[in-house]
């Protein structure tokens, strides 16, 4: 069967898989096998682990929608990371989540200071009274 | 017009300013392409995820949800979409007219409505006019913006709505037609329009047999987690579109001050010859009145 990952930056992940296995912190583990009824399941924190033959990846989303049809499996997620085992995929989806959060933070400041600056240097130029 | 020096300093600077203004229009069009790249790249998600609902909407459940039905408006949450710096044209200032007059028409007094603002702009923009915020602080519209960035706000109006403190969502931003044309538009994001999700070929289809779907774990929790994902989808889109805009305005707009800065320029440059041509006149007027006065 196939299994589509699409994000917001466009389609992640686009391959043939065996079988793919389901964890999510609000529906616990579930397996979609071949020729599975047609399933819609959403996944809040998560992860899906995809196996084909041997090889096996996992892929961990952030708020997320999986639906199953006819074999073709349908994954929309906020977000989401490919990697080769889920700690350090979830991991690396952590990090990057938390330096976005404190350099947003670092730039609403970085911004504030340089408007304050401005708006002073106006001031002692006296631009508004030439 | 003021002696030869003068004029020359006038030209010097403005010729600076269409440097700077012409580099602006460069770098913003630039991003218009990237912009508009990003919103490419988003419409695949947004199409499986309309059809994903439509589906689910077309099956054998019950679909009835708040996010549905609208109610008495007592509250509404108005989100605006801004930049976070200017030099956009009219692209701030279009979106707060249009949301002040919407206001004023709509609402006797500021304790009706709470604003979610989006960008540098707005918030300043929201504290000056001293209007509720839901968000304390600054929520930056970068160009690469996620959802993370824009999540507390999300929560926080999909919570307030289901708890029933907010009756309405409408946002505001400015709609991309093409690169001279920026429209403000304003949508009401809750509650949730339903008609593109059902589409009349599905009804007719839905007569026929009906989609029989599993719901993991059930009906209600996936509508329940579905649902404000789509919304968050919509507003995602709409600052997709906003920051498009956002940078044709500026590329617009700088490029009309480029032109204008050349035309200052040419102007000056009249004053300037002007002004050299009579200071030549004069010497010239000298030399040959003190050259008469000596033969």
């Amino acid at each position: 069967m196939k299994l589509t990952v699409i994000t917001p930056s466009g389609v992640l992940y686009n391959e043939e898989v065996d079988y793919i296995v389901v964890s999510s912190k609000n529906n616990g583990d579930y397996a979609v096998l071949n020729n599975h009824a047609p399933i819609i399941s959403t996944i809040d924190v998560g992860y899906i682990k995809m196996i084909k033959d041997t090889k096996q990846l996992f892929t961990v989303i952030i708020n997320g929608v999986l639906e199953q049809q006819d074999n073709f499996i349908n994954v929309i997620a906020q977000e989401a990371h490919v990697g080769l085992n889920k700690d350090s995929a979830m991991e690396h989806l952590n990090d990057v989540r938390k330096e976005r959060l404190d350099e947003n933070r670092q730039r609403t400041m970085d911004f504030l200071k340089a408007e304050k600056e401005l708006k002073k240097s106006i001031k002692e130029a006296q631009a508004s009274k030439r | 017009m003021g002696s030869m020096r003068e004029i020359k300093q006038r030209i010097n600077a403005t010729d600076k300013t269409s440097q700077i203004t012409k580099a602006m229009h460069m770098v913003s069009a630039s991003k218009l392409k990237k912009a508009e790249r990003a919103i490419t790249n988003f419409r695949p998600l947004t199409k499986r995820l309309t059809a994903s609902l439509a589906r689910v909407m077309d099956s054998d459940i019950d679909i009835s949800h708040p996010m549905f039905e609208s109610r008495e408006v007592e509250k509404t949450v108005y989100i605006l979409i801004t930049s976070d710096r200017g030099l956009a044209g009219p692209y701030n200032a279009s979106v707060f007219k249009a949301f002040q007059a919407y206001v004023d028409k709509h609402h006797q007094s500021k304790d009706e409505f709470t604003v979610a603002a989006l960008g540098y702009k707005a918030f300043s923009f929201a504290k000056r006019k001293k209007y509720h915020l839901l968000n304390e602080d600054v929520i930056q519209v970068r160009d690469d913006i996620q959802f993370l960035d824009f999540q507390q706000v999300s929560d926080d109006f999909i919570k307030g709505y289901l708890k029933g403190t907010y009756d309405n969502v409408v946002v505001f931003y400015n709609k991309f037609v093409n690169t001279l044309t920026q429209k403000v538009k304003y949508q009401t994001l809750l509650p949730l329009d339903k008609s593109p999700f059902i589409t009349e070929k599905q009804e007719e289809e839905s007569l026929k047999y009906k989609r029989m779907y599993h719901y993991e774990p059930s009906a209600s929790s996936v509508l329940n987690q579905l649902l404000p994902m789509v919304i968050v989808n919509v507003l995602y889109g709409m600052i997709l579109e906003a920051k498009a805009s956002e940078h044709a305005a500026r590329m617009t707009a700088m490029k009309s001050a480029t032109d204008n800065a050349k035309d200052l320029i040419r102007d000056l440059k009249l004053h300037y010859n002007r002004a050299r041509q009579d200071a030549i006149t004069i010497e010239l007027t000298d030399i040959i009145g003190g050259a008469n006065a000596v033969n």
